[in-house]
């Protein structure tokens, strides 16, 4: 492709042919949508209304739209946004997802229906739009972008876009828990995979990331407000807050193990053993039957004593295994996992003391009371009920804030460099007086604590605990969401645990192959990404050691950023 | 005295096993300086392969001539699996940040668990292990001591695999280039060493015994589950560090005294903490203790450390 | 404690107190003795150059200053008291080094570099961090400011906010130096600190190392280029197979014909590689 030929694409006024052909595409699949897809009403939650578009009709036209405004895009409709967006290959994007997508569609009216003499004109009309939207966007060729850390728009168009997106987050995150059907929850993610990939060829995320990085703190708040207002959506349905709820509290432990992980750089297999000996102190002091320690203080303290025992605990394991070597922990931890198993199975009152009622754990631990507020009770704010589970789901993100704050300021601290020196040459962090034992062993207890306070919520909210909840493979699952989402990252983190933890919930076909695909996701990330989906910047230098081009793009990323405004032209 | 006797003899009976194992940690180890998690994953996948020999090419035979071609077929199993590893999982990630070959060790374990489990027919439950006459059957008696005959097959195992090993490092150019490799790797490159090739026989030797040991792990339990190679391969690295990791001969003695420990832990520590149920946490136990007075093991493993 | 008269008669006069006194060091590796009873004196304010052939224990033995190794025998005195065999003790101490092969952090900016050299000099603990306390903000700042002027220092003020890894050769050396003296040291060890440059950069870095001098510091370098070393150091150390061949000024050792018999005639091979190999483990 030579330059003349891109310029004349964005300039010319004229349209090509290729222009043309994918405008009718994108015709094709929005009118398509407007038509019935099925006689069959109960298929994909109802296609056969004309003019009505069902769920999945809709999703359709977004990307019809979206189809659209790429194409207005080369035509120069939006001044500036051409510079940033590559329009030419997100409509490569979007128009095979689309194919993809109708493609799925005609499969599962054939075989669900039965048969595609149950389909409607209307499928195949959109279907042959897709079809023509690739033949069309394919033969496009690119625009030229500018890098976008050299755009400056004004900061409340920024913060716009933000809140912009989180609004976006917010209600497909409504959307994606309230659907009940695998089928169309299936191909809503399909939808939303291929959103994001057209938007991130054309350049939007990196874009994004940009602003982002300019105005962390607004992100935060936003990102903070957004998670504080999903239960208020639920209209007190308690179905959706449960699977909200267990996706935060292993968001969170993903959390407190990504500052062992991602900013200590330690292996930590062991970390659901400290969830658990957080959650079986909660429980042990709780008013439970079952609870055997007679001393029952009030929760603010069980939180605190929770914490302290798996901080101490991670204090003992620590402190032999850090001075020998890293590999050593990892498995070290491993074996204290299993420690921890085969103790609270055996404390049942037979094989030791009884203190964790053996293997059938502690059930009937009664709902957490902090002053006068009972968190089963359903309590009604603005006339929005907010159910047993919403009330949890707010104690957790107050939790959740804390961790996330632990992590982001230890990280940009003088504790934080020493992190980053040790994972990057211990021997020389040594021998330029960095305290390398003593931050390691930091890093490991503190985890162990933040696993303690978080457990002792747990055990509540779970109202029993037992020794099968707290295995190796939890922590493995873990694992999995850190390197999945990115190691170091907190945005990492939460898109790593609510993906992981989500799609086994909505997808029971899932379910039953979850950690053989947990498994092998592991591997290929750290394989093909290692730096994960959300990637710290440095892990992904660290990761790719031999990468200049990634450097010098990070280098001027980086000067950019900490040059003062009035520095710039 | 005699419960002392037969508590020795169930130990080494025990240890042989760890013995097996462990020398597949700490050849993997000495050479590239990687623990290999799924390695207790290899040994169950061992025990699955005889399994499979025998279900597929003998079912119903139980005649001792049918044990060689289940150590075959398990060695096979084991050997395809840890080179298949090594090959696709750890070599592309040699130079790679010490994190991410421990966390595709991670990834590789959980994803053989479940694929044998999801995959192998029945596996969802534990399996019966064919009995082997000769090697099974009723125990007999040695003085005081009641031996299991699959006692003699494990230790019996262990003395011979541990003289074709000795054979093998110290007698062939093979051998001699692993230690070449695991005392400098550049060197020996330099030297005319196929390193890619040393690792990966590395690799297969650890997977070979552990093969052996998956077969001898059936005999033993009389059945097999998808799940037997983590505690195994917790156990085995625990004699693996006791012994000293990186040293061969350190994985052996490691694991013999690593089951007589555990075997006299369960006969010998008074009150409520005695007994089978702690046995593991015994052992585990153990393994943080030496890694705080003796990290580099109790027959001295080179520096463990190499910078 | 006196200054005593130099060991050897060559010595050049000191020039202050002593700082650093190292007696009868003896760093063994199974059978292989890789330094053999050396002494080493360093007074305050004075550069002392550490040469010999490759392989003659030259890094082994600042290895075993710098606490990376305990010596087998003998015994490193600082400012009159014994080191701890620990490199975080050494550093706290006063004594900082840099690398022979640089080990900078190569995912830092050069700025951060710096700043984890005044890692120990800091103490802003994990609870004052998270709340972003005073103290915090104080020390963070001086701790900012200070990495800023030893970058300024050695030449590299602009090049702050870039990436280690993204740094010429040459000025990586100096990174290296601007971190160690960011310890606060009195005492700086150089390895080699102008291996790989060109004749420019070596002129600067001598004229570098010459600052570091007059702001009280002592130096040692080791170094292989005769010309940079005689013409730097106050007092100079020749090693041969890590033994101490030869102790003076810069003219004496200079003229002395068993150094250049050191560097010309060959050393024994074998045993030449595996000190190499052992180097290499520093």
């Amino acid at each position: 492709m030579t330059t003349s030929q891109t310029t004349a694409a964005v300039s010319n006024p004229r349209p090509s042919s290729q222009w043309l052909i994918t405008l009718v595409g994108v015709a094709l699949l929005i009118i398509g949508c407007f038509l019935s897809w099925s006689y069959v009403p109960a298929l994909l939650g109802n296609l056969s209304v004309n003019f009505f578009p069902g769920a999945i009709q809709i999703f359709m036209i977004i990307v019809g739209v979206l189809g659209l405004f790429f194409l207005l895009l080369r035509k120069g409709l939006f001044p500036g946004a051409h510079k940033l967006l590559d329009s030419a290959r997100g409509l490569r994007a979007l128009s095979v997802t689309a194919a993809a997508f109708m493609v799925l569609v005609v499969i599962v009216i054939g075989l669900q229906a039965p048969g595609l003499a149950n389909a409607d004109p209307g499928v195949f009309v959109t279907l042959v739009g897709a079809l023509a939207m690739v033949a069309g966007s394919f033969r496009m060729p690119s625009d030229p972008t500018v890098d976008p850390i050299t755009v400056h728009l004004p900061s409340w168009v920024e913060i716009l876009v933000i809140v912009a997106m989180l609004t976006v987050v917010l209600f497909g995150a409504a959307y994606a828990l309230g659907q009940e059907d695998g089928t169309v929850f299936s191909l809503f993610l399909l939808f939303l995979a291929g959103l994001v990939v057209a938007l991130a060829r054309a350049g939007l995320f990196s874009w994004f990331g940009v602003i982002a990085q300019r105005n962390r703190r607004v992100i935060m708040l936003g990102a903070f407000a957004v998670a504080f207002l999903f239960p208020f959506t639920q209209n007190g349905s308690d179905a959706n807050m449960s699977i909200a709820t267990q996706v935060l509290i292993f968001a969170t432990t993903a959390l407190g193990l990504n500052i062992v992980v991602g900013l200590a750089g330690l292996l930590d297999l062991g970390y659901i053993a400290f969830l658990g000996a957080g959650a079986y102190v909660s429980a042990m002091m709780s008013h439970s039957a079952f609870a055997n320690i007679g001393w029952k203080p009030p929760f603010l303290v069980v939180v605190i004593i929770s914490a302290i025992v798996s901080s101490a605990l991670g204090l003992i394991i620590g402190s032999p295994t850090l001075r020998v070597s890293g590999d050593y922990l990892a498995i070290v931890t491993l074996a204290f996992g299993e420690i921890f198993r085969l103790t609270v199975n055996n404390l049942d009152g037979n094989n030791g003391p009884d203190l964790t009622n053996g293997p059938n754990g502690i059930p009937g631990i009664p709902e957490l009371e902090i002053g006068s507020f009972n968190f089963g009770d359903t309590h009604n704010v603005l006339g929005i009920p907010l159910g047993r589970f919403a009330n949890y789901y707010f104690l957790l993100l107050v939790v959740a804030a804390i961790i996330i704050t632990v992590f982001t300021r230890l990280n940009n601290s003088r504790i934080g460099r020493g992190w980053v020196a040790i994972r990057e040459d211990e021997k020389a962090a040594e021998a330029m007086g960095v305290n390398v034992f003593g931050l390691k062993l930091f890093a490991f207890a503190g985890g162990a604590f933040l696993a303690g306070m978080a457990g002792s919520i747990k055990a509540h909210q779970d109202v029993s605990v037992t020794p099968d909840q707290y295995i190796f493979l939890e922590s493995a699952f873990l694992l999995a969401a850190i390197v999945l989402g990115g190691m170091g990252t907190v945005a990492g983190v939460l898109v790593g645990a609510t993906v992981l933890k989500l799609l086994p919930e909505k997808l029971r076909f899932v379910a039953d192959y979850r950690l053989l695909t947990f498994g092998l996701l592991l591997v290929l990330m750290m394989r093909f990404r290692p730096e994960g989906l959300v990637p710290s910047q440095r892990r992904a230098l660290e990761f790719h050691e031999d990468d200049a081009d990634l450097a010098e793009r990070i280098e001027d990323a980086h000067i950019e950023a900490v040059t003062p405004m009035e520095g710039r032209a | 005295m005699d419960q002392f006797l037969q508590q020795l003899l169930n130990g080494i009976t025990l240890g042989s096993l760890y013995a097996l194992i462990a020398v597949g940690y700490t050849v993997v180890y000495g050479i590239v300086q990687l623990i290999n998690f799924a390695h207790g994953e290899v040994f169950m996948i061992g025990a699955f392969g005889s399994l499979a020999t025998w279900t597929i090419f003998f079912k119903g035979q139980l005649g001792l001539w049918v044990l060689p071609f289940m150590i075959v077929g398990a060695v096979l199993a084991a050997v395809v699996v840890a080179l298949i590893l090594e090959r696709v999982a750890y070599r592309p990630l040699r130079h790679a940040p010490r994190l991410a070959p421990l966390i595709t060790a991670i990834g590789i374990s959980v994803f053989l668990q479940e694929a044998v489990r999801l995959f192998y027919p029945g596996a969802k439950s534990a399996l019966p292990f064919p009995q082997i006459d000769m090697v099974t059957g009723p125990a007999f008696q040695a003085g005081p001591v009641t031996v299991r005959r699959s006692a003699v097959f494990v230790i019996g195992a262990l003395v011979v695999c541990a003289i074709l090993l000795w054979f093998f490092i110290n007698r062939t150019k093979m051998g001699r280039g692993m230690l070449a490799v695991s005392q400098d790797p550049d060197t020996a490159r330099l030297m005319g060493v196929n390193v890619d090739r040393i690792i990966a026989v590395a690799f297969a030797i650890g997977a070979a015994l552990a093969g052996v040991a998956g077969v001898a792990q059936g005999l033993q339990n009389s059945n097999i589950d998808f799940f037997i190679g983590f505690m195994a391969g917790l156990k085995a690295f625990t004699a693996a560090v006791l012994g000293g990791i990186g040293n061969i001969y350190g994985a052996v003695v490691g694991g013999l005294v690593l089951g007589v420990v555990e075997a006299m832990a369960v006969q010998f520590i008074p009150g409520t903490f005695g007994g089978s149920p702690w046995k593991d946490v015994w052992a585990f136990v153990l393994l943080i203790v030496v890694l705080v007075f003796r990290p580099q093991g109790l027959m001295g493993a080179r520096v463990v450390d190499r910078a | 404690m006196t200054t005593s008269a130099p060991e050897r008669p060559a010595a050049a006069a000191p020039t202050g107190s002593p700082v650093l006194e190292a007696t009868g060091v003896v760093m063994r590796f199974g059978g292989l003795t890789a330094v053999n009873n050396v002494d080493l004196r360093v007074n305050q304010g004075e550069i002392v150059g550490l040469i010999g052939p490759n392989g003659a224990g030259k890094t082994t033995f600042f290895n075993c200053l710098t606490g990376m190794y305990k010596p087998t025998e003998g015994q490193v005195k600082f400012e009159g008291t014994v080191l701890p065999p620990k490199p975080r003790a050494v550093v706290q101490a006063g004594m900082a080094r840099t690398f022979q092969n640089i080990r900078l952090f190569a995912n830092m900016t050069a700025l951060e570099n710096v700043m984890v050299g005044r890692y120990c000099r800091t103490s802003a603990m994990a609870l004052t961090s998270i709340v972003r306390g005073p103290k915090f903000r104080r020390e963070e700042e001086a701790t900012r400011a200070r990495a800023q002027e030893l970058l300024n220092f050695v030449g590299l003020g602009r090049t702050s906010e870039h990436l280690a890894r993204n740094l010429p050769y040459g000025d990586q050396r100096r990174l290296e130096i601007a971190r160690a003296l960011a310890t606060d040291p009195k005492l700086i060890l150089l390895d080699e600190p102008t291996a790989g440059m060109n004749p420019k950069e070596t002129e600067e870095a001598k004229q570098l190392i010459f600052r570091i001098r007059d702001m009280g510091l002592a130096v040692v370098v080791i170094e292989h280029d005769m010309r940079f070393i005689f013409s730097l150091c106050d007092r100079v150390l020749c090693l041969v197979r890590g033994e101490t061949l030869i102790e003076g000024s810069p003219h004496v050792v200079q003229s002395d014909p068993r150094v250049i018999e050191a560097y010309i005639g060959k050393p024994d091979e074998d045993e030449l590689e595996e000190e190499a190999a052992k180097e290499d483990h520093a």
